[in-house]
């Protein structure tokens, strides 16, 4: 489902991916660790598209995404455009990357003014759609129903990320990618989102995860530990101080 | 529906949402400035319009025909209506003069009418401060003016004596002296010059009243800028990236943040307008009087003009807000920002104090500086669009267009930034 390989990503003068390898199969829920900084978030904002590499290519389902070979050229810098500087031969297929995966950053993307209906209403392509999902979807599932008339504003902590979500799964998409998901979160919420993903995967889904959750670990079929921009696999069983020595 | 339209209707509900909010803001911030507008006006009413010359005079000796010509100048109208002779002691005119209580300080040296009419000519000297005054300037003008046209007259009047004398011509000189006195007043003063009622104003072919209401307007513009922050304020960076990976790029966003400013403007203006007419209808006569002090030089009609132009300036305005809400995250750098770059634009562009008064450099910058134009666009709303419209309308364009290019500019650098 997903073919990332010898992904370069620099920040100025600094690499920080060197040369990123890894894969995910359809059902299957990859986890990545690492230090804070270790360019774990700078991966997954690459594989959502809103970061350039400066090299190597990532595939979706057998499709180029990012290349030089994709299907689209990415003709406008990144958002960030960090990785637009220095080589400009990366190709980007936007509407690949948006249909297939959704991808939940570690802030929540919200408009603070707006209800949690109508920050939906913008991701979801009609009202139909939207109402459907929240009666009896995944958006039903992750309990947004019952806030949906809030303001984002007023939402706890972990309300937004629930919404965060509803938000990456708007159009269904086949990958799911969450940047420390639990992070600053109550253990309930933490349970219900584990619960969402869980579903999630058991119905073909495919997760990358960054995390430093050892109960979100337990949801991994493989573990990839980041250290100096490299990335490597490490036995999925392993925990706490064990993993903690791979960092 | 795609995500730029729907990021449309979710940036328009944003505005229809905050508008409660916005307008309250707006509403104190015009309490604010309408009461210092009305108490400069109060102020302005309190000092004279007209300007009133205090003149020392000081006469050595006790000369009564000295004193008795003085009196006959001062009760001249032309003189009386310009001029306040004081006569003091040397020593008090050079300490008033010190302290700017005298416009400038005449000295009559002893015996000046017999040296007048003997010959003599005696010298009186004029001392004007050192840190001059608009009247001591227009003083000082007048005096080395009608200084150099005695000089010109007196040679005039010694060579045609000379002349007369080494031709033998004594008899003839009266005549000649005649017409040289004519051709000397004739030009030096135009008496029915006195009679012409021509109004020279720094507030151009707009009167006070307009000129004010349309700085005043341009102000309040620009510094309800600070109340759009729940419209204008850019996403949160993880919005943007959500919203980029949909393809809503940096130049839709900031044209929907534009037309939610443009639309925010509107209905600030329009809620403005009607409170307005309902006051009007409350108070018919005070309408009737404020309809006259406004609207009372300008030409009826062209309302379209009008409307179009207002438009244009709303649109400029919102342009305005849209690039300062790119500069900076905070709200509080945001309102700083608004509020010093509106009331500096504000002033050099002569909307506190009118341009011709002040210093060239300044006006020189003033003049290429949007409130400029703005200003004059507000202008027309009550005096009428004159033959400079469509200049001012296609510089409004510009300076809307250069804003919201810096507005796109500034959001893309910040972007890389990765802020």
């Amino acid at each position: 489902m997903i073919a990332a390989t010898d992904i370069v990503s620099s920040y100025g003068r600094k690499r920080i991916l060197k040369g990123v390898s890894f894969a995910a199969l359809r059902g299957e829920c990859v986890g990545i660790l690492g230090a804070n900084g270790c360019g774990k978030s700078t991966l997954l904002a690459i594989l959502a598209g809103v970061l350039k590499p400066q090299g190597g290519t990532v595939l979706y389902g057998g499709q180029t995404a990012w290349g030089s070979s994709a299907g689209r050229t990415e003709r406008k810098a990144a958002p960030d455009g960090r990785a637009g500087q220095g080589r400009g031969g990366m190709r980007c297929d936007r509407e690949l990357i948006r249909r297939m995966t959704g991808y939940v950053p570690q802030e929540n993307p919200l408009m603070p003014e707006l209800t949690v209906y109508d920050n939906l209403r913008l991701w979801y392509p009609d009202r139909r759609t939207l109402d459907a999902e929240l009666a009896q979807g995944f958006l039903s599932l992750l309990g947004i129903g019952a806030f949906c008339r809030m303001r984002a504003d007023k939402l706890s902590g972990g309300m937004k990320k629930r919404v965060s979500i509803g938000i990456a799964m708007a159009g269904s998409p086949p990958i799911l990618l969450l940047d420390e998901p639990s992070a600053a979160l109550d253990l309930v919420c933490k349970a219900d989102i584990r619960t969402y993903l869980q579903a999630y995967l058991e119905r073909g889904g495919t997760v990358v995860i960054t995390t430093h959750e050892e109960s979100e670990l337990a949801l991994c079929d493989r573990l990839y530990v980041m250290k100096d921009g490299v990335l490597r696999q490490v036995d999925s069983r392993l925990r706490g101080e064990e993993l903690v020595k791979l960092f | 529906m795609g995500y730029r339209i729907r990021y449309l209707a979710a940036e328009l509900k944003k505005t229809v949402r905050g508008f409660p909010l916005m307008l309250l803001s707006a509403a104190a911030l015009m309490l604010f400035i309408g009461g210092a507008a009305f108490g400069a006006a109060r102020r302005m009413e309190r000092e004279p319009l007209a300007v009133s010359v205090d003149i020392g005079i000081v006469v050595r000796g006790d000369e009564r025909t000295t004193r008795m010509a003085l009196g006959y100048v001062e009760s001249m109208e032309s003189v009386a209506g310009l001029c306040r002779f004081v006569q003091v002691s040397e020593e008090d005119g050079r300490r008033m003069l010190a302290e700017g209580d005298l416009a400038v300080l005449v000295v009559l040296p002893e015996a000046l009418v017999e040296g007048i009419m003997d010959g003599r000519n005696p010298s009186v000297d004029i001392i004007f401060p050192k840190n001059a005054r608009l009247e001591a300037m227009l003083f000082r003008e007048l005096a080395v003016s009608g200084a150099g046209l005695l000089r010109v007259a007196q040679a005039q009047i010694y060579g045609a004596d000379d002349m007369a004398l080494q031709y033998g011509l004594e008899d003839e000189l009266s005549v000649m002296e005649a017409e040289i006195d004519a051709y000397n007043l004739a030009f030096a003063l135009d008496r029915l010059a006195m009679y012409d009622d021509e109004t020279i104003s720094a507030t151009g072919r707009l009167s006070v009243a307009q000129y004010y209401a349309a700085s005043g307007i341009v102000l309040f513009l620009l510094l309800s800028g600070m109340a759009a922050y729940p419209v204008m304020q850019p996403e949160s960076a993880a919005c943007r990236r959500q919203l980029v990976r949909a393809g809503v790029g940096v130049v839709w966003r900031n044209f929907c943040r534009w037309l939610c400013g443009f639309f925010y403007l509107l209905c600030l203006v329009s809620a403005v307008y009607l409170l307005l007419r309902v006051l009007c209808l409350c108070a018919p006569q005070m309408a009737a009087r404020l309809r006259d002090i406004l609207m009372g030089g300008g030409r009826r009609g062209e309302a379209g003009i009008r409307l179009g132009m207002f438009l244009l300036v709303l649109a400029a305005a919102a342009s305005f807000h849209c690039m300062i809400y790119s500069v900076s995250k905070s709200r509080t750098g945001v309102i700083l920002l608004i509020f010093l770059l509106s009331t500096v634009m504000v002033y050099l562009s002569g909307g506190f104090v009118p341009a011709v008064f002040l210093p060239t450099a300044v006006r020189s910058a003033g003049a290429i500086l949007p409130t400029s134009w703005l200003i004059r666009a507000c202008g027309g709303l009550f005096a009428g669009h004159g033959a400079g419209m469509g200049r001012c309308a296609a510089l409004l364009c510009l300076y809307a267009a250069a804003f919201g290019v810096s507005a796109c500019g500034l959001e893309h650098v910040r972007n890389r930034r990765g802020q």
